[in-house]
């Protein structure tokens, strides 16, 4: 694979289902070894792109280029690069683990001494071992995950597609899920996963794509998202301290560049009218040499969920100044 | 770190679906269930077999049995094998290993022929039991076993193309209607061959065989690789990705089976047979010319503008898409009726084209009332050929009876092409002619319908052919077709 070019490119992709805008001009690009978050409603065209990555459905127009192949002009070359986990399980009756993931190493072309080796690997990674002779379609949600995804790396992908890998999933599975995506994105994998539950993709992806009526309304990384206040130059701190928190609110009332949001049990949030960690910084010194008992002060971080959703509303009002995608000029990955 | 256990079930040479439908399949309560009850039956059979009074009933329903479990349950396993994987997403797994869209239909098919043949094979021993107690022909016997196992197979091909279609009542529809009547038709036919002498199924194959000799054999072989490469790569045409050039290969393999036909009837002097079905053949290869979509992925048009002027002449004929499956239609059409005027006789070609244009004229229907958008147009093509074959031609053969039984020539028959050949049939010798040709003329508004809705649909592709083009040609001059 050529890594000169970015792993994904997307152009300008557009898809429409009859009369239903799935896809409404997508474009960006992930670099080789990224982790990536797809973040949208259900129906904002997540799963139509991805499907499309995938090669397993064709753009209306538009170029889509994974590894420097386009999915439409050469979708074998696409699928050797590629690693597919769809939303649907995908298990069949009749067929134990060990049997499910023999046939797909069949199927991408492993044999003999060598399929074995490469289904143990997988089995050990995705500890399936116990499993192997266990029905693939008579094992929990946490369990079937696993092996999908033992699946999609049989044949050693370096882009891994991840429709809701997490979903339905219990805690445990879900923890389970996440530490087995840190190692493949540790080895330098390039992942794009697909998510509702956005603080854990918070915390596993490099950067977040947001979607919403088919259009990419944000790319950046999470934390940038999680401060979105810091747009507009100011910023929203909590603070505790030790004792009656009058004191802190008499304190905040005279202090300037700062004004009292909300009082709270042991003290307040204040929001201060600078983004600047310095101002930040001194607003704290200026509390300790005033004599506030500070025991807390930290930076407010929105939710991501709070994020997309206050982010969806700007746009719905057409207010919305976050960043544009990013997207690559390379007019020829090929 | 435990070892995985080694899994030697099936060896590597073997295509990895086969290897995955036999595990599933033969796991399945159904395949052991029909194992069971039939050697159960079997056995019962084959211990009353013993008196000569009795063997004609016992050979009546050991055919029964055979046929049911060969001709209809084993190839009805194969009733949602894609539309299963469809469902459940699994064919989109499916689509991203190396197996091709053929390679996964073939395995489907191939896992039933080869339960099934594990079943005829068990078969066998009851057979040569027959033979010892009983005195039957035994060739005949295992002739008769081995083609019905051919039928099986053959409707195990067609049921498997059916089942890439999602919609579980067309596929109800279109499998069980001609199981109905051709159930019908069978049991009919045995009833009247058992009445006029009690000949069992088994001599009934034998003197078909023996009646051409070795030829008729090979003839039927042949036709039933045919019949099974046609429903098998139709289905494959189905789930491919939009970039495969499966019509390449499927239209040349047609193409040699008509012109194989007519040469095998030049050759043999069975030239009016060979023409019937070489229009028997084509019927079928229109329905799957006519049903593909457009294809509008550059790469395609380029592969063909990589070879020259030969390729740009082969894109007309081969290029996937209803609208060069037109112009190959066209060809077909041409041939087969030029074929059959020069070996039989001018009016039974013009009957030969009025039926091409019966089949034109569903495509047109399918062109006039779908969407540009409409990906699919095969279900659309059933319905209408449901619509226009059985229930317009049921009713029109109802109208045309009081004509008929009158003496006098049904001449609105020449308003739709389906009537055309009963109307002929049964009019006035004097006129015959005149409705003919009446009915060519008004047959042939149907493929200028085609033609003018083929015209915007290639219009609509021009981009995806200049881009094609530019694929292999870059910017320097000329321009696509």
């Amino acid at each position: 694979m050529d890594r000169s070019q970015p792993a994904v490119v997307v152009e300008d992709l557009h898809r429409t289902f009859g009369t239903l805008k799935a896809v409404d001009g997508v474009s960006f690009s992930i670099d080789h070894g990224r982790v990536v978050g797809f973040v949208g409603a259900n129906g904002a065209g997540k799963t139509t792109t991805m499907r499309i990555m995938a090669t397993l459905d064709s753009p209306g127009s538009g170029r889509v280029c994974m590894g420097g192949h386009n999915v439409v002009h050469h979708p074998a070359k696409v699928r050797r690069l590629l690693g597919w986990m769809p939303d649907s399980f995908g298990t069949y009756e009749h067929m134990t683990v060990l049997e499910y993931l023999d046939f797909y190493a069949r199927a991408l072309g492993f044999k003999g001494a060598d399929r074995l080796r490469r289904i143990q690997e997988v089995m050990d990674f995705t500890d399936l071992t116990p499993l192997a002779d266990r029905m693939s379609n008579k094992m929990s949600k946490g369990q079937t995950q696993r092996l999908c995804l033992g699946r999609a790396l049989l044949h050693d992908p370096q882009i891994l597609i991840l429709d809701e890998p997490a979903a339905g999933l219990d805690p445990k599975a879900r923890v389970e899920l996440k530490n087995l995506i840190r190692i493949l994105a540790q080895e330098g994998k390039t992942i794009l996963i697909s998510s509702h539950i956005l603080s854990e993709l918070g915390e596993m992806c490099d950067s977040l794509l947001f979607i919403d009526k088919g259009r990419i309304v944000h790319h950046g990384d999470a934390e940038s998202m999680m401060r979105g206040t810091e747009k507009a130059g100011e910023t929203l701190v909590h603070v505790q301290i030790a004792g009656e928190p009058a004191k802190l609110i008499e304190w905040a009332l005279t202090a300037p560049l700062i004004k009292i949001e909300e009082e709270t049990k042991r003290g307040a949030r204040l929001r201060i009218q600078s983004a600047d960690d310095a101002t930040l910084a001194g607003v704290l010194r200026r509390m300790i040499q005033d004599g506030l008992p500070v025991l807390d002060y930290h930076r407010e971080e929105r939710r991501l969920e709070d994020a997309f959703i206050d982010m969806l509303g700007q746009i719905d009002n057409n207010t919305f100044k976050g960043q544009p995608p990013e997207v690559r000029s390379q007019k020829s990955a090929e | 770190m435990n070892a995985v256990p080694a899994i030697m079930d099936f060896p590597d040479r073997l295509s990895p679906m086969v290897v995955k439908e036999l595990r599933q399949g033969l796991r399945t309560r159904l395949f052991g269930g029909v194992l069971l009850t039939l050697h159960l039956m079997l056995v019962l059979l084959t211990l009353m077999s013993g008196g000569a009074e009795n063997a004609a009933v016992v050979s009546g329903w050991f055919d029964g049995i055979v046929t049911l479990v060969l001709c209809i349950i084993m190839p009805l396993r194969g009733f949602s094998a894609v539309a299963d994987e469809l469902k459940s997403g699994t064919l989109d797994m499916l689509a991203l290993t190396r197996l091709s869209a053929g390679r996964i239909i073939f395995g489907k098919w191939a896992a039933i022929a080869s339960q099934s043949l594990l079943l005829m094979l068990s078969i066998m021993p009851y057979v040569v039991a027959r033979f010892v107690f009983g005195g039957l022909d035994l060739f005949g016997e295992i002739a008769a076993l081995f083609y019905k196992w051919l039928a099986g197979v053959v409707l195990a091909a067609v049921i498997v193309a059916l089942s890439t279609q999602r919609q579980f009542w067309l596929r109800a529809v279109v499998v069980f209607l001609p199981l109905l009547i051709g159930g019908c038709g069978a049991a009919s036919f045995i009833m009247i061959s058992r009445m006029g002498g009690g000949m069992s199924s088994g001599l009934v194959f034998t003197s078909f065989t023996k009646s051409g000799g070795g030829g008729s054999a090979l003839l039927v072989l042949g036709m039933a690789a045919w019949a099974i490469f046609f429903f098998l790569s139709l289905a494959a045409t189905r789930i491919a990705p939009a970039a495969s050039l499966l019509s390449v290969i499927k239209r040349s393999v047609h193409l040699v089976m008509i012109l194989s036909l007519m040469i095998v009837g030049l050759l043999t002097g069975s030239s009016a047979a060979m023409g019937m079905t070489a229009a028997g053949v084509l019927s079928l290869v229109m329905l799957d010319a006519l049903t593909e979509r457009v294809n509008e992925v550059p790469s395609v048009y380029a592969a063909f503008y990589q070879r020259g002027w030969p390729g740009r002449v082969a894109l007309w004929l081969l290029a996937p898409g209803w609208v060069t499956g037109m112009v190959y239609s066209a060809l077909l059409v041409a041939l087969v009726t030029v074929y059959v005027g020069w070996t039989r006789s001018v009016e039974e070609a013009k009957l030969v084209a009025v039926s091409a244009c019966g089949t034109w004229m569903i495509a047109a229907l399918v062109q006039l009332f779908s969407t540009r958008k409409s990906r699919d147009l095969l279900p659309p093509f059933i319905i209408f050929w449901l619509i226009v074959n059985v229930l317009i031609a049921t009713f029109g053969s109802l109208l045309m009876m009081p004509l008929t039984m009158k003496g006098t020539t049904a001449w609105f028959t020449c308003a739709l092409p389906q009537f055309l050949p009963t109307g002929y049939v049964t009019a006035q010798a004097g006129d015959k002619a005149a409705l003919l040709n009446l009915g060519m003329l008004s047959a042939c508004i149907w493929p200028a319908v085609l033609l003018i809705a083929a015209v915007f649909a290639w219009g609509h592709a021009r981009a995806a052919r200049q881009e094609g083009w530019r694929m292999i040609h870059g910017d320097q001059g000329g321009s696509a077709v």
